[in-house]
């Protein structure tokens, strides 16, 4: 490390330290200690092994959250903030993060939180014996290094600028489960989890309800409000509904296809509908080495034709909000010009025109309502400029392996909320990528992603985003349908739920009035 | 005793060709479990050391017998997901489902049985017509959406009644039955308009045998020919009712313990459907069809009981 860039860590870290107490001393004015919240969410939890359930889904990382601590977390702003790490450091490539971590934190078993646990956390998770498929989402890191009792070395093999921001929330990898629990329970440790957290697991029927308690020796114990937290999976969207609006939660996990309830909900001053513009959005990926989708122009008519106004309403009384670019708005690569396509009928119609040839395919899409409802929503649009779209329904399971194994002409994808957009574009476009679904391959956007990837300097990925932005919708081998928005109805009286990054409902720091 | 046995004997059969049924619709099911479980690592590499792993590469025939082997040594499976036995996740879950279908046939026959019994003694009156027209009605009724409807009104506006969730029994019996009540009305609104029908057109039919003229030649009150003479010959029909039903009830329970939040057996089983938990989708028809099964040999013996003819074999 150079002195220049060694004085740039030492300030970072003093900031980091210095925002991160004051992001904790926020006013403590009107939170009241005490009092029990309890959450209604829509799935069953599976459990938390990250080698039995391989991925938190929503209702597990709201549960995780509670019970586990994660090295960093991330303010209003989406800066990461310390949490089980104190500060941080990098090397001068971005492909060594040093963190020094919090002492004397414990488990809720007693053992003690340090260096070796984490690296024991991550080695788990890696081992190809454990063919966990957790392993996917730390591939970008190759090893783990605790030198002493609290220093972490973290080792990656791409660069990474904004690493600390992407361990931030409490999914499968990130959150730090006690080792002692785990080698002591076996199979059941799944469904006996034991993180450093804020709660502690007191008991949980299954499809029914979890119970979590206060850690009475949490090391930040003065910020957490409730004593006591029911995690409750209500899968039906009306009911779950009519259970906040009877009293008997307090809080629901929502999305916007239950738009009647989330509008009927703003207009309730007994509910708050809290909402998180995410990052990411909704996606089609166009096979483009299948034809006619081969053909450039007609990929462009084919989003030309779109009409993404149009499309929410009918989906969900218009409260999608349509997506120009992979980012979105809650991601803080903003552009100017992301190159989209306009939506324009008569171009699209003279450019199928001009191919020529009759324009037929086949679209993947699940087969729910939501699914189907997508699937005739874009038949009516593209049969508008000329193209023959038939639907095929598949299972929500069978899409991955339909994608991974090419065999699909156009699919349903997500690009979910993350801190930074690195990791998925760089997945999702960069050359030979197993998930670069659309079979496409250009130097020049391989380029802007490795720069992308490799440059600490903001503003210059900004550009570099934007560029690969205009590169993508020009070459129009994915489109960006509707933007990630989260959702979580309460009842007024609970304040102080943090942004709901990731869609990721924390309620482990909030109170009632 | 020689009944029973030969009764018991038939069951064999059925169980066996319901256990390769499951197995086969289960292994029918579109979408890889390897590709499930191994989710964005599924290479293909990785796909087929997991199945091999998994004995997936074997032909289906050797997969069952191994499955059944297992089974018949007590040992149903694990579930993938979540590590709990196919046996841990039925005990919990089964105690909800039963109460569950105990309390709506329970309050189907409350419903059904006097409505019918009314019906039947003023057959033909206006009484008659309106209860036989909203049977019919209430019947086409999906329970989905009484379900809502119950929720809104009980829970919603009047507030008497929680919405969703579930308390066990022997931890607070008055809560349980709190949380019970509005899913059993439910599925015994379904219930009724079926037990009413039946019961009421073979009363009817009772009423007009020769006997029943004898009865009241002789003077009896028209209430013990109702109770006794009529309602007796007819509750045979009742126990066959009661036993179709419990096949109805459990599709029921399905979509009532979804949406109601009753952590009972159909929600055990969408979830497996949902995650492709096969073992425990395997083991769990497997055991609600056996459970099936002998509800329905239950049915058979009480016949037996109330009509001696078909003990003897001359039915």
């Amino acid at each position: 490390m150079k002195p220049v860039e060694r004085a740039r860590a030492l300030a970072r870290i003093f900031l980091v330290t210095a925002f991160g107490a004051a992001a904790f001393a926020m006013p403590a004015s009107a939170q009241k200690q005490g009092g029990a919240i309890t959450v209604g969410l829509e799935l069953d939890i599976a459990g938390f092994d990250p080698l039995k359930v391989g991925v938190y889904d929503t209702a597990a990382l709201t549960a995780s959250s509670a019970i586990f601590d994660t090295l960093t977390y991330l303010d209003d702003k989406g800066e990461p903030q310390p949490k089980l790490a104190l500060s941080w450091t990098h090397s001068e490539d971005f492909k060594t993060w040093t963190f020094k971590l919090r002492p004397g934190v414990k488990f809720h078993d007693g053992t003690p939180f340090n260096a070796e646990a984490y690296k024991a956390n991550f080695d788990r998770q890696k081992d190809p014996a454990n063919k966990c498929r957790c392993a996917f989402y730390i591939s970008a890191v190759n090893d783990v290094q605790a030198p002493d009792e609290l220093t972490l070395v973290v080792n990656l093999n791409d660069p990474a600028v904004n690493y600390p921001a992407l361990v931030a929330y409490a999914s499968q990898n990130n959150a730090v489960h006690s080792p002692t629990a785990w080698k002591a329970k076996g199979d059941d440790y799944n469904r006996n989890p034991v993180g450093t957290g804020p709660y502690i697991l007191k008991s949980w029927t299954a499809g029914d309800r979890m119970i979590l308690e206060k850690n009475p020796d949490y090391w930040d114990k003065d910020k957490v409000y409730f004593d006591r937290a029911t995690l409750k999976p209500l899968p039906d969207a009306q009911s779950r509904f009519a259970s906040l609006q009877s009293g008997e939660v307090d809080l629901i996990w929502d999305d916007e296809y239950d738009a009647d309830n989330i509008q009927k909900a703003q207009k309730d001053p007994k509910l708050t509908v809290h909402t998180f513009a995410g990052s990411g959005a909704a996606v089609y990926a166009f096979n483009t080495k299948t034809p006619p989708l081969d053909d450039v122009r007609v990929r462009q008519a084919l989003v030309m034709a779109l009409d993404r106004k149009k499309w929410s309403q009918a989906l969900n009384n218009g409260l999608a909000r349509p997506a120009s670019n992979p980012y979105g708005d809650g991601s803080w690569v903003k552009c100017k010009d992301d190159g989209a396509l306009p939506e324009d009928v008569e171009k699209a119609k003279a450019l199928i025109k001009e191919y020529g040839k009759p324009v037929e395919f086949k679209t993947l899409v699940t087969a729910t309502p939501r699914g189907r409802a997508n699937g005739q929503i874009l038949q009516q649009f593209w049969k508008r400029v000329g193209a023959n779209v038939e639907i095929e329904q598949v299972d929500q399971a069978t899409i991955p392996p339909r994608a991974f194994m090419r065999q699909f002409q156009v699919t349903p994808w997500r690009i979910v909320d993350l801190a930074d957009p690195d990791v998925q574009m760089y997945a999702n476009f960069h050359t030979g990528s197993p998930v670069a679904l659309a079979n496409y391959s250009n130097p020049e956007l391989d380029k802007l992603l490795q720069h992308a990837r490799t440059t600490p300097d903001t503003g210059q990925r900004i550009e570099d985003y934007c560029a690969i932005s205009r590169l993508i919708n020009k070459e129009a081998i994915w489109f960006w349908t509707f933007q990630n928005t989260y959702y979580a109805i309460a009842s007024a009286k609970v304040k102080g739920l943090p942004k709901m990054y990731s869609g990721v409902i924390d309620v482990s720091r909030a109170w009632k009035e | 005793m020689a009944f029973v046995a030969r009764r018991l004997l038939y069951l064999v059969p059925v169980l066996i060709a319901v256990s390769v049924l499951t197995f086969v619709i289960a292994s029918l099911l579109p979408g890889d479990l390897a590709y499930v479980i191994l989710g964005d690592q599924a290479t293909p590499e990785n796909v087929a050391a997991l199945r091999h792993d998994m004995g997936l590469d074997q032909p289906i025939w050797l997969r069952y017998f191994g499955w059944l082997g297992h089974i018949l040594q007590g040992d149903f499976g694990r579930s993938f997901r979540t590590g709990q036995t196919v046996l841990q996740a039925m005990s919990e879950r089964v105690p909800v489902s039963f109460e569950l279908m105990i309390l709506a046939e329970l309050l189907g026959l409350a419903i059904g049985v006097p409505l019918a019994i009314a019906c039947a003694a003023k057959s033909g009156s206006a009484f008659d017509r309106f209860m036989t027209g909203s049977a019919f009605a209430m019947l086409s009724v999906p329970s989905f959406l009484s379900a809502i409807l119950l929720i809104y009104l009980f829970a919603v506006e009047l507030r008497w009644l929680p919405a969703t969730g579930y308390v066990p029994f022997s931890e607070d019996p008055l809560a349980n039955l709190r949380f019970m009540v509005l899913p059993a009305l439910t599925l015994a609104l379904a219930e009724w308009p079926g037990i009413m029908r039946v019961l009421r057109s073979d009363m009817i039919a009772a009423l007009q045998e020769d006997y029943i003229a004898l009865a009241k030649a002789k003077g009896l009150k028209p209430s013990r020919i109702l109770f006794v003479h009529a309602l007796k010959p007819s509750s045979l029909t009742l126990v066959t009712i009661t036993g179709i039903n419990i096949g109805r009830l459990i599709g029921g329970a399905v979509i009532v313990e979804t949406i109601f939040a009753l952590p009972g057996i159909g929600r055990l089983l969408v979830g497996a459907i949902y995650n492709r938990d096969l073992i425990i989708l395997q083991g769990v028809v497997l055991l609600v069809a056996a459970g099936f099964v002998i509800m329905n040999f239950i049915v058979d013996m009480l016949y037996a009981v109330l009509d001696p003819r078909i003990r003897h074999g001359h039915a």
